[in-house]
């Protein structure tokens, strides 16, 4: 079965752009690289083709900064299969207190997010790549 | 004195290390070196933002910075927006090799890529000095 797609909406004001877009990336390249990939959402936008083929008939993982859902509205517009939606603000309730750095560069407690949060996206995806397998 | 502002849009592209180093100089040049001279949008606010958002290009001249030849900050801007002001491209500054190589969490960033980072955004300042 092809690659589960994981997109971020990598904001660039705030934490909680980079929080998403490194998640995204510990799940692809570091916790499931043979059953997961990312997607540039800037081609999303475009509307561009090689992207348009490249999501098409796979299932989406969005992985949101804030509640503009930049991730969810980009994937929704190319005509994408979300099957996962996360929200960095959700995340970040489980870790009240925390100062995770900013747009940037992340702080220790901020990479804590972002393994926990990657692990447990990681899994999800694990769970679609077996389901997509199963249904053929 | 009236001081001008210059919208920068980065791609911020995940596939690819120019897009990591387009969202990189992006911020540095909005946070440490024109902070006062220079605004930014996040790309998908085209699509999932409002008129204020879609005006950026008639209220800002814009630099759009690209990591790889798809041109996709200029493409969206003008798609949804206006006309672009100027584009720094990553991929003529630092090669092609370096802008397409596979991305890099900023967890593994070394001080070569944050070298990449102070030259990319010392030409975004050129362009925006060129500009204000």
């Amino acid at each position: 079965m092809s690659k589960v797609v994981v997109i971020p909406c990598s904001g660039i004001g705030k934490v909680m752009g980079l929080l998403s877009r490194e998640t995204a990336l510990e799940v692809t390249n570091r916790l499931a690289p043979e059953i997961t990939e990312t997607a540039c959402l800037g081609q999303l936008v475009t509307g561009d083709e090689d992207a348009r083929v490249k999501i098409t008939g796979r299932p989406c993982i969005t992985i949101d900064g804030c509640t503009a859902n930049c991730a969810i509205e980009s994937v929704t517009a190319i005509g994408g299969n979300i099957q996962a939606k996360y929200q960095v603000l959700d995340e970040m309730r489980k870790h009240r207190g925390k100062n995770a750095g900013d747009g940037s560069m992340l702080t220790v407690e901020g990479w804590q997010i972002v393994d926990e949060f990657a692990a447990h996206i990681a899994k999800r995806a694990e769970e679609l790549h077996k389901e997509g397998r199963t249904n053929g | 004195m009236d001081e001008k502002e210059v919208g920068i849009l980065a791609c911020s592209g995940e596939e690819c290390l120019g897009g990591t180093i387009s969202r990189l100089a992006t911020r540095r040049v909005i946070e440490l070196l024109r902070p006062n001279r220079a605004v930014t949008l996040c790309l998908p606010l085209y699509i999932a933002g409002g008129e204020e958002e879609r005006a950026f290009a008639r209220d800002y001249p814009v630099i759009a910075v690209e990591g790889c030849g798809k041109h996709c900050s200029t493409r969206a801007t003008e798609k949804f927006s206006g006309k672009v002001h100027d584009t720094v491209e990553v991929a003529e500054i630092l090669g092609e090799g370096v802008a397409l190589a596979k991305t890099v969490s900023t967890r593994d960033f070394t001080a070569e890529h944050q070298d990449m980072v102070k030259i990319v955004a010392r030409e975004i300042c050129a362009r925006l000095d060129a500009i204000v």
